[in-house]
């Protein structure tokens, strides 16, 4: 995993980690950089500190610090040299980085009228190094299908933070673009158009308008572009027949899901939460749920095995009963359900993914 | 006879062209000031306007200022790219300060570039448009400067070179 950000981090800091245990480099999920503060990283899920030599502990003192000198290094790495360019960037607090690495920044805000503006005299950063694995949504993918239309049904996909659901989508996103439906349900389906608004350039990760990871070969992406308004572009000017969208939860998200599905455009949209009750506690996920703008949810969990991936039924469930489509979920999420296509009733399934 | 004949001729012409240089040199520092101050404009708009990155806003500039600024710029480029772990500043200080002598511009003008250095890409819009204004006053002022020493020694160096060339031929005659 180092070695995918390397070129990114100046060399004394690239140096201290490469001097980490083997397990741990390849590991390693997060680097969290303080300006004269331990350095820290997230590696096979635990936080620990590193030391110059490279060993790792979870005493902070004896720890590796970096100086404000390494700190402006790569700042001005992760922004090409280019501070001035990355307003919109430093407004929302991370970088998008050529190969989907997302880099986090802490620091003094500046305000304009009450609202940030930007952040200078950044003194966090935190890597998150973005892993691109394929297969992880094939086992569920079954469970999503719309027969009647031969294609994935609308689907919102929850998990808190660090839970894969970038990995998710974007694994979902290919596989429906090249067809591989998994299902026997679905021989002789082709793959679908794909449209992706990837407003944090995490899904995709292009650069100069080109995606880095493998998204298909029926792909559209809309690069850095608001969630919303690049739904609408989408749907004018690409044709899409499957949405996918990342962290929804604004009101003009909701409008733009809503025109989506009237447009017969199948939405794939993740939220950031814990629980399904969580999501759908939410004011805007709640009117889409209500609206019935989804036929499935997913929930996802990293655990010690894999991805766990429970599918919740949303079609047969009334939009009322929503909050109880969750328990039933919950309910049904220890049983050893075989993925299938939830028909009927709510029910759920739950599928483990390597 | 003939020999030292030879000899004074090349005296004087030696001494004339010394003196030549010379005046160009007053000449063409003003001309330059005044190149290197566009090329900062051009800088500001890439910038500004165009928030190019860095990198490729030097190589633009480099390419559309006259020489010698564009090489200025083109080597500040050139150690960019090359990277190997250095800072903006480090890049910037050592390429200006390697190709200054391959111009007509002294030290307040290296000064005032060198400056920027330190601040070029590390800042937001409206930061950056501040440093590169306060830099094109202070390289105007510097320009007024070196206008007013042309003035006054551009044709004094010319003739000097000539009658200090005379002075010595007449010395060793």
């Amino acid at each position: 995993m180092l070695e995918r950000v390397a070129h990114l981090l100046p060399s004394e800091l690239t140096a201290v980690l490469a001097r980490m245990p083997a397990k741990a480099q390849e590991g390693l999920e997060e680097i969290r950089i303080r300006d004269n503060r331990p350095l820290e990283v997230w590696t096979l899920g635990v936080s620990t500190f590193v030391s110059s030599s490279g060993s790792l502990s979870d005493n902070p003192e004896g720890a590796y610090k970096p100086s404000y000198e390494l700190c402006r290094k790569l700042l001005e790495r992760m922004t090409n040299h280019s501070v001035y360019a990355m307003e919109e960037e430093l407004r929302r607090g991370f970088i998008t980085v050529e190969g989907g690495h997302r880099v986090g920044l802490a620091g003094r805000t500046v305000l304009e009228e009450g609202r940030v503006r930007g952040i200078r005299d950044i003194g966090g950063f935190n890597v998150r190094i973005a892993r691109d694995v394929t297969g992880v949504a094939g086992q569920s993918l079954p469970q999503l299908i719309d027969r009647n239309n031969r294609t994935i049904a609308s689907t919102l996909i929850i998990g808190a933070p660090r839970q894969g659901k970038t990995t998710y989508i974007r694994d979902l996103a290919r596989a429906i673009s090249y067809g591989r439906w998994q299902s026997p349900q679905a021989l002789g389906w082709s793959g679908r158009k794909v449209g992706i608004v990837d407003e944090r350039s995490e899904i995709a990760a292009c650069v100069r308008g080109v995606p880095t990871f493998d998204v298909g070969p029926r792909t559209d992406v809309m690069d850095a572009c608001p969630k919303a308004e690049g739904m609408m572009m989408m749907i004018r000017s690409m044709s899409p027949e499957v949405l996918i969208v990342d962290e929804i939860g604004r009101d003009e998200d909701v409008e733009a899901i809503r025109e989506a599905v009237r447009a017969g455009v199948s939405v794939v949209a993740t939220a950031h939460a814990g629980e399904w009750e969580e999501a759908a506690a939410r004011p805007a996920i709640k009117r889409l749920l209500q609206e019935g703008a989804f036929s499935r949810g997913v929930v996802l969990r990293r655990t010690i095995t894999g991805l766990s991936v429970k599918v919740v039924d949303l079609s047969a469930a009334s939009a009322a009963a929503s909050i109880a489509t969750g328990s039933a979920a919950r309910a049904a999420g220890h049983s050893t359900a075989s993925p299938r296509e939830p028909t009927g009733a709510a029910r759920a399934g739950e599928s483990h993914a390597p | 006879m003939l020999l030292k004949l030879i000899g004074a001729s090349l005296i004087l012409f030696a001494g004339t062209l010394i003196g030549f240089l010379q005046a160009a040199r007053f000449a063409d520092r003003p001309k330059q000031i005044r190149q290197l101050a566009g090329a900062l404009q051009r800088l500001e708009t890439e910038i500004v306007f165009g928030q190019t990155p860095l990198p490729d806003a030097l190589q633009h500039t480099a390419s559309n200022a006259g020489q010698p600024v564009g090489r200025l710029f083109q080597a500040v480029a050139d150690e960019l790219s090359a990277g190997e772990g250095r800072s903006f500043r480090e890049c910037w200080d050592h390429a200006m300060r390697r190709a200054w002598p391959t111009t007509s511009m002294r030290a307040p003008e290296l000064t005032v570039t060198l400056r920027l250095g330190s601040i070029l890409g590390m800042s937001d819009k409206d930061d950056q448009l501040k440093h590169l204004r306060l830099a094109a006053v202070q390289l105007k002022a510097e320009e007024d400067a070196a206008r007013d020493d042309q003035a006054k020694y551009e044709k004094m160096s010319r003739s000097l070179g000539l009658l200090l060339a005379v002075l010595v031929v007449i010395l060793m005659v």
